[in-house]
């Protein structure tokens, strides 16, 4: 991901000398020597929790089911007798957490993390599931769909600060997206509903835009105003319009639409390939603005403005103009993935109803370190311990559903303060940039 | 040119600080704004005859929990009593939704410095705040659904608690949902761990065991357990999404029919069921008859627990304007009518005549104490 970031050459870097370079080398080394440590450290602990807190008193089989009940092919339910698999995990995570802390994954220890993370996951399922039962496929289907309006939130986001323009108006986008949705999808049809959304995303971010970029106002301000203005303006709008008039708050829902074939692969087909067109567009989003990012003159563009926005000008590239589209299209992505709220799910709007999923969107940006592909993996995080946590509680474990549904946020804290290596804003995040 | 820019920066910059500042209670000032149109309204709506009334008439301010005055359940419900009172006994009627729990005293505040006659506080978390404003104002009379406070909390007696022992009715709609059951699984999920949304589902469990008992099946609750008070909650009111999505993890583990007890939550779980088709998911509503309150997606409805805080809400109004008015605690059962099961509605005759007789004798039962709701 490095190779794909431009450096940051602020004035404040120090002239490289012989000795300086070589004396920040060993630092680096110490430091890096301490946080491979920290990390075994880590994996120990998670290690040590299985054999101390999870294994005493656990017996029975977990069982997972693996095929929906509309399914063709139905696989046979995934029987592990728990006690024996919680062992064999509690080994696996001693032996990462060992191998990391006396030699080191040096590159890939982030990588080890997140797998020890995961396997410390599974190991909670197995102990929370022993004796019980419920659908594995089911949750990781839900965890798709929960995720859905997080990872585009998080891409509107990225979008945005990767030019410059911190955008904490998501969730006014959503809310905003979600509204339009409902009312034009109810009188015109759910295309035009998609449609309406996401312009009136792409008219919030206009106003971001417009005060950010030429007002110079300070955007955390603008974010925190559009997210207010929206939440008034469509409660307003709801008790004048929506309750007089119901019919307009009844938009038909796109259906799931199962590829086919695709669509008929165990687990994986109910879970990527049967999902709705808000699903795929999420998909071809994440696919798109990733290669828009790093791999088109655009992107690069965007980026460099995002970063060094004087360098940027003066290498002819319009500071103005790469931040307008950049912060519009991030816009448009907000008022679409809004549309999810009611066009995806339910056909109709009701007050707050996004419920602070564009604030979690921007936990997952900074969790996915502002690229899509790892905003959309922090957001599969964030639907998975959702769903995980309502699979839970129908079964009755013994966890508090509280403490899981924080756990993600958790995590979030656990990465932005820099134990999974450090996250780095775009230098000229949030910094109005003035021609000169 | 930037001097010009910089001036309109600044008047743009302390504009918007401005808006943020006051943004804190722009929730209620927009909303202010929809509750005096709405009272307007509701005022010239009402009937010619009580218009000399009017003249005198007392103002009814309601109060509501997050979800809105039309989350075709709870909050809409409570203030079918305050416009039924607008239309019968000509008091003005007004509104304000509270955004988050941040809203209560704020609105609450409003309401009486607007000079109410009677302020009507929906809903349990409004508690607190609701005892908070009667203690300062001890002679405005307030009404508070869902909440009956201990002796000595209030200390001139102006708040009447509305309370409704909503299992009663509940059980019934268990014993219903487990005799209707094909897959032998039934389920329920809450918006937030409190007494008035896990009264609900209390009642729904021990209702579903009565049926066990009765007719020596095994139907099994998903969703909830009322012996450690643990179960299935979306820790809101608000996200219709959880609604869809908490109701297909339920079908997902073989409920079909599920109970959601979480205000306008619960409209997801109904668009699902009409997705899904009503025999693979029928939906119990809850606080209104959701048949009526919910159009789009009647058909789903098996039956609906009703809470009539309407007619609890209308009478502590009545007593204002009657100068009869006294604080403490009114409770709703089936007895009373003040919690009960709405018809079967498009189930009707899908409903086997046998359960139905079982479900009026077990009716019968509650009403004269014979059968427990408390398993």
């Amino acid at each position: 991901m490095s190779d794909t970031r431009v450096t940051p050459a602020g004035p404040d870097m120090p002239e490289e000398s012989y000795a300086y370079s070589e004396k920040r080398t060993r630092e680096l080394t110490k430091g890096q020597v301490r946080r491979a440590r920290i990390l075994g450290v880590v994996m120990l602990v998670l290690a040590a929790a299985v054999v101390l807190l999870l294994i005493p008193g656990t017996t029975g089989v977990a069982t997972f089911d693996l095929s929906l009940s509309d399914e063709q092919v139905q696989l046979a339910p995934l029987a592990i007798p728990s006690t024996g698999a919680l062992y064999i995990l509690a080994m696996v995570l001693a032996f990462l957490g060992a191998t990391q802390f006396f030699r080191g994954f040096q590159g890939k220890a982030t990588i080890i993390l997140g797998i020890s993370f995961g396997v410390f996951v599974i190991a909670v399922m197995i102990w929370a599931t022993a004796g019980e039962q419920f659908n594995l496929t089911s949750m990781l289907v839900s965890t798709v769909a929960r995720s859905t309006p997080i990872a585009l939130g998080a891409l509107s986001g990225i979008l945005c600060e990767r030019a410059g323009v911190v955008n904490i108006g998501i969730e006014g986008m959503l809310l905003g997206g979600a509204f339009t949705g409902v009312v034009f999808g109810s009188l015109i049809g759910g295309w035009v509903g998609l449609l309406a959304a996401t312009i009136v995303g792409g008219i919030l971010a206009l106003l971001l835009a417009v005060l950010a970029i030429n007002f110079r106002v300070d955007q955390i301000i603008i974010g925190v105003v559009i997210n207010l203005l929206i939440l008034s303006l469509t409660s307003f709008l709801t008790a004048q319009l929506l309750v007089e008039k119901p019919e307009w708050n009844d938009a038909p829902i796109f259906p799931a639409i199962k590829i086919p074939i695709l669509g008929d692969i165990p687990i994986l087909g109910p879970v990527l390939f049967d999902q709705t067109i808000m699903v795929y567009a999420m998909y071809v989003l994440i696919g798109l603005t990733t290669w828009f990012l790093f791999r088109t003159r655009w992107g690069l563009r965007t980026r460099a403005v995002g970063e060094n926005p004087r360098a940027a000008d003066s290498l002819g590239v319009s500071v103005y103009k790469t931040r307008y589209l950049a912060v519009i299209y991030g816009g448009m992505v907000g008022g679409f993935a809004g549309a999810w709220f009611t066009l995806g799910t339910v056909g109709r709007f009701d007050e707050g109803m996004t419920g602070g999923r564009g604030f979690i969107g921007l936990a997952a940006m900074i969790f996915g370190a502002w690229n899509p592909i790892g905003a959309f993996a922090a957001a599969l995080i964030f639907g998975f311990s959702d769903s995980l946590q309502q699979k839970l509680a129908i079964i009755e474990t013994p966890i508090p559903g509280e403490f899981l549904a924080m756990a993600p946020y958790l995590v979030t804290i656990i990465v932005v303060a820099g134990l999974v290596g450090r996250v780095r804003p775009p230098a000229a995040d949030g910094q109005p940039y003035e021609k000169q | 040119m930037k001097t010009r820019m910089k001036i309109a920066a600044a008047v743009i910059a302390v504009a918007s600080l401005g808006l943020a500042a006051c943004s804190s209670d722009s929730g209620t000032t927009a909303e202010e704004t929809t509750a005096a149109e709405t009272a307007a309204e509701t005022t010239a709506e009402a009937p010619a005859e009580t218009t000399e009334e009017a003249a005198a008439a007392i103002k009814a301010c309601q109060v509501t929990d997050v979800g809105g005055v039309d989350d075709k359940g709870f909050n809409q419900k409570a203030f079918k009593g305050v416009q039924d009172a607008a239309d019968q006994l000509g008091v003005e009627a007004a509104v304000l939704e509270s955004q988050a729990e941040t809203d209560y005293i704020p609105n609450i505040q409003s309401f009486v410095d607007q000079g109410c006659g009677i302020i009507v506080t929906v809903g349990f978390l409004l508690g607190d705040a609701t005892k908070e404003a009667a203690n300062a104002n001890p002679d405005l009379p307030f009404t508070i659904v869902d909440f009956a406070y201990a002796e000595g909390d209030i200390t001139n007696n102006n708040v009447l608690g509305q309370i409704f022992n909503t299992d009663e009715a509940a059980f019934l709609a268990g014993y219903l949902a487990a005799g209707m059951s094909k897959t032998g699984k039934v389920g329920t999920f809450g918006g937030i761990n409190i007494p008035p949304v896990t009264i609900f589902m209390d009642g729904f469990y021990y209702g579903v065991q009565k049926y066990n008992a009765d007719n020596g099946t095994k139907v099994k609750v998903l969703g909830w357990n009322p012996k450690d008070q643990k179960g299935l909650f979306t820790e809101n009111f608000e996200s219709l999404d959880d609604g869809r999505t908490f109701a297909q993890n339920l079908v997902d583990e073989g409920a079909d029919i599920v109970m959601p007890v979480a205000g306008p939550v619960g409209l997801g779980s109904a668009a699902l069921a009409s997705e899904l088709g009503t025999d693979k998911l029928m939906i119990i509503g809850v606080d209104a008859d959701q048949f009526e309150s919910d159009t789009a997606n009647q058909n789903v409805y098996l039956t609906s627990v009703l809470k009539n805080m309407d007619v609890t809400t209308f009478n502590a109004i009545q007593a204002v304007v009657d100068g009869t008015f006294e604080g403490g605690v009114t409770i709703g059962d089936l007895k009373n009518g003040g919690v009960g099961l709405a018809p079967y509605h498009a189930f009707d005759g899908a409903v086997p005549q046998k359960l139905k007789d079982q479900i009026e004798a077990i009716k019968a039962g509650i009403t004269d104490g014979s059968v427990s709701v408390k398993g």
